[in-house]
């Protein structure tokens, strides 16, 4: 019997410098599609500029980065979220002048030019705003700016936000950084239930507790590149990967 | 179509909604009004300079408002919206109110290219950009002496002829400047409430987290730019046709694109009347301050001061700060900051364990 992989992201020799500092370098990775992946690393490993090359916020130097085998690279970013990648950012980014149903229905964009000039308060598009403000557990905050919410509502809103664009794939720069033992939990559960329903995850994170024991496939980056990827067990019991945290 | 409206909660929903109606009947009234309560054709012709201030930074406020891009350029479309209007009328022949629809058509169309070029850096850069455009400008039309009429200035064709006296003028401009806002009030009411309005709020908060949300950020940014141009020029033109007269060095000057700016952030730059508010306020302060002093540097400080005050007391401008002051005395739904997200775990953790 053979089991056929679905490609998802990909990356091919990706590199990016800034000034002289190789940020990424020679990047060569395979995410598993339909999984929850994470990539970690120490400080200053690139993991945070691999995220921004990926999904166009950054051109890389050189390298590719296909999408379900579709060339994705160097699109602007717009456009990669379109073909169904999402992503939240490290320092956690919303609007902050804008209400929390707001924030939602930003992410909602009409094909068609006459659909530019339609009232952004759809009915349908308010309901399923709700339904995510009611997901992450926000939904009582509705009408507040997001700019008054307390960081870790801003981080569930943040997340919101990249689910209202139904997303295929969905990148999280440190989801758990800043945020308290019981939020962290409920962020766990999402990510694990939202998986269930098909979405791949990709997550840089720090928490190693979190990585292992939410994630199917780590992938372990040092200097730019990754040194090592399998299971959270196999990656754990590597070398190579004590040595880039103790080694440096 | 399903349009929801705003549908925040509290008691005093429907008496905002009836202080909005009358409000604005009482401003349509006072518009209307305006031409037979004044006194003399002075103060008729500064309603009429007043209204083309508001027109003009209303029009500015298509691109300031929503997406944040602060131009302190904008003269060059007003600029070339008098000139194009008036070089229509003089060397083509074209009916005057043709000339102001086409020269409106042609500087949306340079704002084409030019907002593809400047749109693409941001902040300071962008500022800095627009301020070169003008300055560019001023020399071309300064020394192209033989189309433009050069330092000389040019002098435009009134549209109603010669028999139609001064004031008359005055009153039909100032309901022409005064219809057209009404038109640019609307279309910026109609983009506000729009999906492509939200996408421009959103790059006015954080263009990147927008983008990565798929707005597709710059052709968002080049359409309301143009709109903006258009309508700019539109403004410039109304004012070359009611003036009759345009000078390179006023024209192109980046104290009438400064004083968009400022009648802008001191109404308020967010608020659907706050250019129009800004307007009157500095458009009577500058008549006055030259009223009284002179034409002497005075109102330019003075502007200055009044910059500077809003920028440290009211940073929203006026229409916000008035609105923060009513809610002030509303009965208020729970604060929000209240809940901390710890408390709302617990709370949350206490219905699972009930349910
Ligand atoms: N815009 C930039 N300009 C210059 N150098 C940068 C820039 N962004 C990142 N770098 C450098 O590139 C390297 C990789 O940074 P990056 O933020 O990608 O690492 P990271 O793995 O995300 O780190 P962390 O875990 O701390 O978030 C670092 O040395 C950083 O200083
Ligand atoms: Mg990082």
């Amino acid at each position: 019997m053979t089991t056929t992989i679905t490609r998802g992201l990909e990356t091919t020799g990706l590199a990016k410098s800034f000034g002289g500092v190789h940020a990424v370098d020679n990047a060569t990775v395979a995410f598993h599609h339909g999984k929850v992946n994470a990539l970690i690393g120490p400080n200053g490993s690139g993991k945070t500029t691999f995220f921004n090359c990926v999904t166009g916020m950054i051109k890389p130097d050189a390298g590719s980065v296909s999408y379900r085998g579709e060339d994705i690279t160097g699109r602007p970013p717009h456009r990669i979220a379109r073909a169904g990648i999402g992503r939240s950012f490290q320092l956690c980014r919303v609007f902050p002048r804008m209400t929390v149903l707001e924030n939602l229905l930003a992410s909602v964009r009409s094909p068609t030019l006459p659909g530019w000039l339609r009232s952004a308060r759809q009915r349908g598009d308010i309901e399923r705003a709700r339904e995510l403000l009611m997901r992450v557990g926000i939904d009582h905050l509705e009408h507040a700016e997001a700019r008054d919410l307390s960081y870790g509502q801003q981080k569930l809103l943040e997340l919101a936000g990249v689910l209202m664009t139904d997303p295929e794939t969905i990148m999280l720069d440190e989801p758990a950084g800043g945020v308290n033992p019981a939020l962290l939990d409920r962020i766990a559960n999402l990510v694990r239930a939202l998986n269930a329903e098909g979405k791949t995850f990709l997550i840089v994170e720090h928490n190693m507790d979190l990585v292992m024991s939410l994630s199917d496939h780590v992938v372990v980056f040092d200097r730019g590149a990754p040194i090592a990827e399998g299971s959270p067990d196999e990656v754990r019991a590597d070398p190579r990967v004590l040595e880039a945290y103790l080694g440096s | 179509m399903h349009s929801v409206s705003d549908p925040r909660p509290g008691r005093g929903r429907t008496a905002v909604r009836t202080a909005r109606v009358v409000g604005l009947v009482a401003l349509v009234a006072l518009v209307a009004a305006f031409p037979s309560l004044a006194p003399d054709s002075f103060i008729l012709s500064v309603g009429v300079v007043i209204a083309s201030y508001a027109v003009l930074a209303t029009s500015w406020n298509f691109v300031g408002g929503f997406t944040g891009y602060i131009s302190l350029g904008h003269a060059a479309y007003s600029g070339l919206g008098g000139y194009a209007t008036a070089l229509l009328i003089l060397r083509a022949d074209v009916n005057p109110w043709l000339a102001l629809a086409l020269g409106g058509l042609i500087v949306a169309a340079l704002a084409v290219p030019i907002g593809i070029a400047s749109l693409r850096v941001r902040g300071a850069s962008f500022v800095i950009v627009s301020i070169a455009l003008v300055l560019i400008l001023l020399l071309v039309f300064q020394s192209w002496g033989s189309f433009t009429g050069g330092s000389n200035g040019l002098r435009v064709p009134r549209p109603f002829g010669d028999d139609v006296l001064r004031p008359e003028q005055h009153e039909r401009f100032f309901y022409l400047h005064a219809a057209l806002l009404a038109v640019l009030l609307l279309c910026w009411w109609a983009i506000d409430r729009s999906r492509f309005g939200m996408g421009l709020k959103a790059i006015r908060e954080d263009e990147d987290k927008a983008q990565s949300l798929g707005v597709p950020t710059f052709a968002y940014k080049l359409v309301v730019f143009v709109v903006s141009a258009f309508f700019t020029a539109i403004g410039g033109g109304m004012y070359a046709l009611w003036f009759g007269y345009l000078d390179p060095i006023f024209q192109f000057s980046i104290l009438v694109g400064s004083y968009m700016v400022l009648m802008s952030l001191l109404g308020g730059i967010r608020s659907l009347f706050g250019p129009l508010l800004g307007a009157v306020i500095v458009g009577y302060a500058m008549e006055f301050f030259k009223a009284q002093y002179g034409d002497t540097q005075a109102h330019l400080i003075a502007m200055g001061a009044l910059l500077a005050l809003v920028v440290l007391f009211m940073p929203d401008g006026i229409i916000p700060a008035l609105g923060n002051l009513v809610n002030r005395f509303r009965p208020k739904a729970a604060s929000i900051r209240e809940l901390t997200a710890e408390e709302l775990t617990v709370q949350r953790e206490q219905q699972e364990v009930r349910g």
